[in-house]
C-alpha cells in the first residue's frame, strides 16, 4: 500500500492534469450542448418546417449512433475533407453534439407538456411569442428538464473517457500511462474511478440544491 | 461565356478534380512548417511512455527526434500526437501525422495501407529467469521439459506461442504484465515469456535480480509508417534511419539503444558499407 501512495504522489501532477483537463472538456461539452440543445428543443416544437425537418434529423442520428462513433466521425471524416480538428477541439465538438441531440429531444418533450392553452392566455395579455416563451414556457419547461439535464451532464463526463482512444489525455489516458509505467493496474483504476465518481457526486448535489430551490413551495 | 468565366470555371473544376491527384511534397510541408508531426502512443515502455516527470520518453521517441534531426538540425522540434495502437494507420492516411513511429510490425498486409520505413529493431519473445532459477539458460530449460513451468501474458496464441520454443512447458497465463512477473518473483513460475524489448527494460530496471535465458523466438520487424505515394518523403525518413543505424547518427541511435535495452547495439564495421554487399 505504501508503494502506491508514492507512486500516486509522484504522478500527481499527471493525476491533476488528467483531472483538469476531464472537467474543462466535460464543461465545454455541456455549456455548449445545454445552449445547442435549448434551441434544438424549442425549434422542434415551434420551428419553421424546414428547420424542424433538419433538427429532427440531427437529432436522430445524435441519438441513434454510439457516442464513440461519434467521436471517431468528427476526428477522421472531417480530415479527409482537409479540415484538420485538434484530438481535444474533435472531441469537445463530439461530446457537446451528443449533449445537445439528447437534451433537444427533452426540451421538445417538457414544452410539449405545456398545455397549449398557456400560449393563449399570454397572447391576450398583449405577450408576443418570444415573451411568451421566454415568460411563460421555458420557466415551467426547466422545472421538468433539470433533472434529466443533470443525468446528462454525469452521462457527458463518463463519456469523455472515450476520448482518451483519440489520444487526449484526459484522467483515463492519464491513469493509463501511469500504469503502464508502475503496473499497479488494480490500485489506479480504482483510483480514477474514484475520481470519476467524485466529479459525479458533485454534479448530483449540485443539481439537487438547483432543484431545491426551484421546487414549487 | 467570355474568358474570365471560361478560366474561373476550369481553375474551379481542376480544383475540385484534381484535389484528391495534388502531388504530395510531405518533406517541403513539413520544412516549412519548421516542426515534424509524429504519432506515437504513450502507455508502453520502453517504447513510447510518460516518465515520472510527466514527459514523453521510449525508443520510438528518440527515433522520431533522430528523423527531426535530421529535418531541422534540432532534435526537439517535434510535435507528438498521442494515439491508440489502432490508430497508427487512419492518423497516417488522413494526415493526422507525417509519420507514425509505434513498435509497428511490418507485415505485408499492412504494407497495402501505409509506406514502411527501414526497421529499427526487431522484437522477439525471450525467457526472463530470477538470478538464483533452478533452469539458467534455454538449454537447460528445454531438457527439463515438462518439469518447467511458463508465465505468460493472456493471449489466443501464448500457449502455441511458448510451445514453439519449450514444447512440452506448462503454460500458465496471467492477465497483467504485474501478475506474470509475479509468478516469476513467487517461484510460481521457472521463467516467463515476454516480449524481448520488455524483458531487457524490466531487467535494466531492477539489475542483478534477473537472466535472460539468451534465446528469442517469434520475430518481428519494427518500422516506422508514412502515408503511400510519396517517394521523395519515404526516402528522406529512409536515409535519415539508415545513417542513424549505420553512419554519423550512429552514437545517438546507438545510446538510445542503450538506455532503454541495457546493451549497445552492434557498431558499424568500417570500410566496405556491409548493407551494400
Amino acid at each position: 500500500m505504501g508503494e502506491f501512495f508514492a507512486e500516486i504522489w509522484t504522478a500527481r501532477a499527471q493525476l491533476a492534469e488528467g483531472l483538469l483537463a476531464t472537467i474543462e472538456i466535460s464543461a465545454v461539452a455541456i455549456f455548449t450542448g445545454s445552449a445547442l440543445g435549448l434551441f434544438t428543443g424549442i425549434g422542434l416544437v415551434y420551428g419553421w418546417r424546414p428547420l424542424r425537418w433538419l433538427l429532427r434529423f440531427y437529432v436522430d442520428v445524435v441519438r441513434g449512433t454510439p457516442v464513440l462513433v461519434l467521436i471517431l466521425a468528427t476526428f477522421y471524416i472531417l480530415a479527409v475533407f482537409g479540415v484538420q480538428f485538434t484530438a481535444v477541439g474533435s472531441g469537445m465538438f463530439a461530446l457537446s453534439l451528443f449533449c445537445g441531440g439528447h437534451l433537444g429531444e427533452i426540451v421538445r418533450g417538457a414544452l410539449q407538456t405545456i398545455p397549449a392553452t398557456q400560449i393563449d392566455a399570454g397572447k391576450s395579455v398583449g405577450l408576443r411569442m418570444p415573451q411568451i416563451l421566454l415568460l411563460v414556457l421555458l420557466p415551467q419547461a426547466l422545472r421538468q428538464i433539470l433533472p434529466v439535464w443533470i443525468n446528462t451532464a454525469v452521462e457527458i463526463v463518463k463519456a469523455s473517457t472515450l476520448l482518451s482512444i483519440i489520444g487526449v489525455g484526459e484522467l483515463l489516458l492519464k491513469t493509463q500511462e501511469i500504469i503502464g509505467r508502475n503496473f499497479l493496474t488494480l490500485e489506479f483504476y480504482t483510483f480514477a474511478g474514484l475520481l470519476y465518481f467524485l466529479v459525479n457526486f458533485s454534479i448530483e448535489r449540485f443539481g439537487r440544491i438547483v432543484e431545491r430551490r426551484l421546487a414549487l413551495a | 461565356m467570355n474568358k474570365h468565366t471560361k478560366t474561373f470555371i476550369l481553375c474551379v473544376g481542376s480544383l475540385i478534380l484534381g484535389s484528391g491527384a495534388v502531388q504530395a511534397d510531405k518533406l517541403a510541408d513539413v520544412l516549412a512548417r519548421g516542426k515534424l508531426i509524429v504519432g506515437t502512443g504513450s502507455t508502453n515502455p520502453p517504447w513510447h511512455f510518460r516518465d515520472e516527470a510527466g514527459n514523453l520518453a521510449g525508443f520510438d521517441v528518440d527515433v522520431a527526434k533522430i528523423v527531426a534531426k535530421g529535418l531541422f538540425d534540432d532534435a526537439e522540434k517535434v510535435e507528438f500526437v498521442i494515439q491508440a495502437s489502432d490508430a497508427r494507420i487512419p492518423n497516417v492516411v488522413t494526415d493526422k501525422v507525417d509519420i507514425t513511429c509505434q513498435f509497428m510490425t511490418v507485415t505485408a498486409a499492412r504494407a497495402q495501407q501505409v509506406a514502411f520505413t527501414l526497421p529499427y529493431y526487431r522484437e522477439g519473445v525471450g525467457f526472463l529467469l530470477t538470478k538464483d532459477a533452478k533452469h539458467k539458460t534455454y538449454d537447460e530449460l528445454k531438457a527439463a521439459g515438462a518439469a518447467v513451468t511458463v508465465s505468460v501474458l493472456q493471449n489466443v496464441y501464448a500457449e502455441e506461442m511458448v510451445h514453439q520454443a519449450l514444447p512440452e512447458a506448462k503454460v500458465d497465463q496471467y492477465e497483467s504484465v504485474d501478475l506474470m512477473y509475479q509468478a516469476l518473483n513467487s517461484g510460481r513460475a521457472d521463467a516467463a515469456a515476454t516480449d524481448m524489448s520488455s524483458l531487457k527494460w524490466f531487467m535494466k530496471q531492477n539489475p542483478d535480480k534477473y537472466l535472460d535465458a539468451g534465446y528469442g523466438w517469434n520475430p518481428q520487424t519494427y518500422s516506422c509508417a508514412i502515408k503511400k505515394g510519396d517517394a521523395d518523403w519515404l526516402n528522406f525518413v529512409n536515409i535519415a534511419l539508415r545513417e542513424a543505424l549505420s553512419g554519423v547518427e550512429f552514437a545517438t541511435y546507438s545510446a538510445s539503444f542503450e538506455k532503454w535495452f541495457g546493451e549497445a547495439p552492434p557498431a558499424p564495421k568500417i570500410g566496405f558499407p556491409a548493407e551494400l554487399r
